[in-house]
């Protein structure tokens, strides 16, 4: 009688592990952003490398991090200050985020290139917005490597350019993003 | 016995499978968020812009500029507003410093100045001991200290007698010990020592102290309303002078802070305003005045 139960349980264990076995959740190893306004008066450029994430290569789930408190580039100390304090106010949002489902069905064990697209809530300044932004996929022997180049428009994540510094900063900021994921 | 124990064994790990097995619905962003341990561990949350500049009004903020950085301040005190129209409120009679702060470090400046107020010179540097931050590290306060000395190149009061080039010089030492409480509310404390090497009067002593305390209160994102108030020991301060109390407003506009104040001091140095103030604001001995401060950017990206 115990002996048909230990068969069972074990049984019962491998097949609740073999149903998660494609399982298989890609997490960023180096990843990075950089963004740029280009205005007329003023060229800004900063980046981060500390951007995370996790990819559920399963069900097509992603989810991407930063901490706005560690862009650096800023053309001054002042300015860094002022984009944390005065625009992204990164004590109140302390983070931004990309989180959502890939459209497209790729198969990660084939290496190759792909063009793919990302849908999902793009939250910066705490606004999420819901967007569709086309990624490069890179896969090599096993790394994921993700690029991407779009745009954020400050006036969609409820950031307000005051007048006086209307030529110093671009209403429409390009971003880079590049990441690459492992299997975890 | 051992039956039995083998029989928990696999409850339990059967019972774990199944959690295993369920965790694959939690969000993907929770999971991510677990991972990074919240806002918590990860990494150290230094606390910025508790003041908007280096200075409060007439004295030091807990602010250092940034490394590489050159702060050109331009401040004006006018007379006393209570000279009336004659005098155009003040306006006629101004007293100014100009002077130049540089970042070497993040966490130590040093500055240069000249007033026209008795022809002073002074220079300090200010070193930040500590830094207030969340996370990694946890630090309550922010604590400088900041250094300054002054020469007053006034012509003697009498040549006659044998004058020292030591009584030109001042001393003062304070500590700042800052504290932001939220995104608009800060608070400092300022204990203050200044050594005088001459004194007026042979009752008055020659080391002096003093307690600040200052604060701003953020109105809009560019605009705060800031207090200082110096009090002076009753036994260590010179006879005739004052506490002194400022209040004012700091603009700020991208690279430029604007700071404009009511005070009851006229010198624009640690000495004199801690330790030389004379006036009186129930009398209406009120002065009006403004810093300027432009911040120019010489060492490399930030």
């Amino acid at each position: 009688m115990l002996k048909r139960f230990f068969i069972l349980s074990a049984s019962l264990m491998l097949f609740t592990s073999l149903a998660n076995a494609p399982l298989v959740v890609y997490s960023v190893s180096a990843g990075s952003i950089t963004f740029r306004s280009d205005a007329p008066m003023e060229l800004i450029k900063a980046s981060s490398t500390e951007l995370k994430g996790v990819f559920n290569a399963d069900k097509k789930q992603f989810a991407f991090t930063i901490f706005i408190k560690t862009f650096k580039g800023f053309n001054s100390p002042l300015q860094q200050e002022h984009f944390n304090e005065n625009y992204l106010e990164s004590d109140k949002f302390p983070r931004a985020s990309f989180e959502g489902k890939i459209i497209e069905d790729i198969d990660l064990s084939k290496d190759g290139i792909y063009s793919i697209r990302a849908k999902g809530n793009l939250t910066i300044h705490g606004v999420a917005e819901e967007r569709i932004i086309k990624c490069e996929l890179t896969i090599k022997k096993a790394v994921v490597s993700v690029k991407s180049n779009f745009t954020v428009l400050l006036a969609d994540h409820n950031i307000s350019i005051p007048k006086v510094v209307h030529e110093k900063l671009a209403s429409e900021i390009k971003v880079e993003v590049k990441a690459d994921l492992i299997a975890k | 016995m051992r039956l039995k124990i083998l029989l928990q064994c696999t409850v339990f790990l059967l019972l774990l499978s199944f959690k295993l097995a369920a965790q694959d619905t939690t969000d993907l962003m929770s999971q991510l968020e677990k991972e990074l341990g919240g806002d918590e561990k990860e990494f150290t949350n230094y606390t910025t812009a508790t003041f908007k500049t280096t200075r409060l009004i007439n004295g030091h903020s807990v602010e250092n500029v940034g490394k590489g950085v050159m702060d050109v301040k331009i401040s004006h005190r006018f007379g006393q507003v209570n000279g009336g129209a004659y005098e155009l409120f003040g306006l006629d009679n101004a007293t100014m410093r100009m002077g130049f702060d540089y970042g070497i470090t993040r966490a130590l400046m040093v500055g240069i100045g000249r007033s026209t107020f008795e022809k002073t010179y002074d220079a300090f540097f200010k070193l930040k001991i500590l830094r207030q931050s969340k996370g990694k590290k946890n630090m309550p306060i922010t604590l400088s200290y900041v250094p300054t000395v002054a020469l007053k190149t006034l012509k003697f009061e009498d040549p006659s007698r044998e004058n020292y080039f030591s009584s030109r010089l001042f001393f003062t030492h304070q500590l700042i010990i800052g504290r932001k409480f939220s995104e608009h509310t800060s608070l400092q404390l300022m204990p203050t020592f200044s050594h005088h090497n001459l004194v007026q009067l042979n009752t008055d002593p020659n080391d002096l102290i003093a307690v600040g305390i200052g604060g701003r209160q953020k109105l809009t994102k560019r605009l705060s309303f800031n207090f200082e108030y110096y009090y002076q020991l009753p036994d260590y301060k010179l006879a005739g002078t004052t506490n002194a109390l400022s209040v004012g407003f700091d603009i700020e506009t991208g690279g430029h802070v604007f700071q404009l104040h009511f005070t009851n001091s006229r010198g624009m140095s640690e000495r004199t305003f801690v330790s030389e103030t004379k006036g009186k604001w129930e009398k209406g001995d009120i002065l009006f005045g403004f810093n300027i401060s432009r911040v120019f950017t010489i060492g490399k990206r930030h």
